[in-house]
């Protein structure tokens, strides 16, 4: 009896050892052996992920996981660890987080429903919404003025989903990055660029003439961004979820947020008041 | 935390009609691609076995400088660097009828018309000078000993090299999507914005590009056959 059990056992590591749940390793486990958290972020999204002129690869997401959710990681792991970075766009970021290529997806990704079958998220960590930059002076006012108009969208972004579906009578032109879907407004293939207002504002900031370009329309869509993991490992989900939520709690959070949007920041753009709200309201405040 | 597959996502909702779409927008762009391919190639790969020198610098020129600089730089270079050289209006005619496709059906026949110019080239160097000459001394132009001649010889005898050239160059009209061009990867790259399965969307695009490049070999297989030169080493048998 006790070797038939012994037998099962031995047979149920070794199907489990080779079978896919063990390939799925858990990610703390894998962060505490190797010592490294990887990330996918971007590289031309300011001011949350970019580089910048002194060729360095910084901000707000990258600022949060490296002041934020590292310590955190660091805890529940016992030991010191690094952050990696590699490229992460619209299109690869989910097939990365589940091949195991990176841990975490943390650039200007939206938590949205369809996502959330695939992937787990963390609290959210911005709240913004779907506006239009165009050309100062363009007629394009809001989302009522683009009938017959060529809009360029970044592929994958929810974005481009919601004019496919609401508003087919535009033109829509979807681009892999957002340095393509710039140079094609600037050079007039496209009328409009749609994509979350505060990375209009930050593609305005970076670009050589800001003043030529405007951001127009209200939000047509809401885009709360959270950093993306594999489905099911609470453990991990746990440890980033606390390390936003001491975060939130201590106000380190609005400290990096003023250093990237406060007055003197990379980009100047004020919490609202229901912004504010929204992101207190997840840890119960 | 395993990966839970959902294959049914590649037939429900919308995610058939695009990938139909996506296949017909492929095979429009390849089709045309390999046309102004084709006749490149055939050109700039006569020209540069010509006699006459500035011809064949010309054509040296061409291959040398289209082959060499990476498929998705002439894909920008067509669809950003050209129109700022056209008159507005013509421009925003263009933007409004398809720009996108157009560059990327220029960018992939120009880039591989210089690839296949170098096949026919070696097609055509296979050929004995003798059989010019014969042709010459029959008191056939240079142009019809090429027309009547070496080239249907030439083009017989690189069926091989040409079918592997046409396969790269379906294959490669995915890059048109860095463009906005809204072809068969850029179909499956949708199906995974809306249902976040990018590994059922990835294994659909890889099947039919499979299938493709596939049906295309076996057609160019039988064609070899029945064009096969008799008396060749390299003939290949008649089937069964």
């Amino acid at each position: 009896m006790t070797k038939t059990l012994a037998f099962v056992v031995a047979l149920a590591v070794v199907f489990g050892l080779s079978g896919p749940a063990a390939a799925q390793q858990d990610t703390l486990e894998k962060i505490k052996s190797t010592g490294v958290l990887t990330i996918g972020t971007r590289t031309g999204s300011p001011p949350f992920a970019y580089i910048n002129k002194n060729n360095e690869w910084v901000g707000f997401s990258i600022d949060l996981v490296e002041q934020v959710v590292k310590p955190s990681v660091e805890r529940a792991v016992g030991r010191s660890i690094k952050v990696e970075k590699k490229e992460s766009t619209p299109p690869t970021r989910i097939p990365l987080l589940t091949s195991n290529a990176v841990d975490l997806i943390a650039g200007t990704m939206t938590d949205t429903p369809q996502r959330r079958e695939s992937v787990d998220f963390s609290l959210t960590f911005f709240y913004t919404g779907a506006q239009f930059l165009v050309k100062k002076g363009s007629p394009i006012k809001s989302i009522n003025d683009i009938g017959g108009k060529r809009i360029a969208a970044q592929q994958g972004a929810t974005n481009a989903k919601i004019l496919r579906e609401k508003y087919p009578q535009a033109q829509l032109r979807e681009f892999p990055d957002q340095p393509a879907a710039f140079q094609a407004l600037v050079q007039g293939q496209v009328d409009a660029y749609t994509n979350d207002g505060i990375q209009l504002y930050g593609l305005k900031a970076k670009a050589p003439n800001p003043d030529d370009w405007e951001v127009v329309g209200d939000f047509f869509s809401e885009e709360p961004y959270g950093m993306a993991m594999r489905k099911g490992d609470a453990k991990f989900k746990a440890a980033v979820d606390a390390g936003l939520k001491n975060a939130f709690e201590s106000g380190k959070y609005f400290e990096i947020y003023d250093k990237w949007f406060g007055p003197k920041g990379e980009l100047p753009y004020p919490m609202t008041a229901q912004v504010r709200a929204y992101l207190l309201k997840q840890i119960g405040k | 935390m395993a990966y839970t597959f959902k294959w049914s996502v590649l037939w429900t909702g919308e995610s058939g009609r695009w990938l139909v779409q996506g296949l017909l927008t492929t095979l429009e762009l390849s089709a045309l691609a390999w046309l102004v391919a084709v006749a490149l190639g055939i050109l700039a790969g006569a020209l540069r076995t010509v006699r006459f020198t500035p011809l064949r610098w010309a054509a040296t020129a061409y291959v040398e400088f289209f082959r060499n600089v990476p498929l998705l730089v002439w894909m920008f270079f067509w669809y950003f660097g050209v129109p700022p050289l056209l008159p507005r209006g013509v421009q925003d005619w263009l933007f409004n009828h398809g720009a996108e496709f157009w560059a990327g059906m220029l960018a992939l026949g120009v880039y591989h018309g210089a690839r296949i110019s170098e096949v026919i080239r070696s097609g055509i160097q296979s050929i004995p000078r003798t059989q010019f000459e014969a042709s010459l001394a029959m008191g056939l132009t240079t142009f019809q000993a090429y027309r009547l001649i070496i080239l249907p010889v030439a083009l017989r005898l690189i069926v091989p090299p040409a079918t592997n050239e046409s396969l790269n160059l379906l294959k490669n009209s995915s890059v048109a999507l860095t463009i906005s061009v809204a072809e068969l990867t850029f179909q499956t790259r949708q199906i995974e914005t809306y249902t976040a399965k990018a590994i059922e969307a990835l294994t659909a695009g890889t099947l039919i590009y499979l299938v493709l490049c596939l049906s295309i070999a076996t057609i160019m297989a039988r064609v070899e056959r029945h064009y096969a030169i008799p008396g060749l080493i390299a003939r290949v048998e008649p089937a069964g």
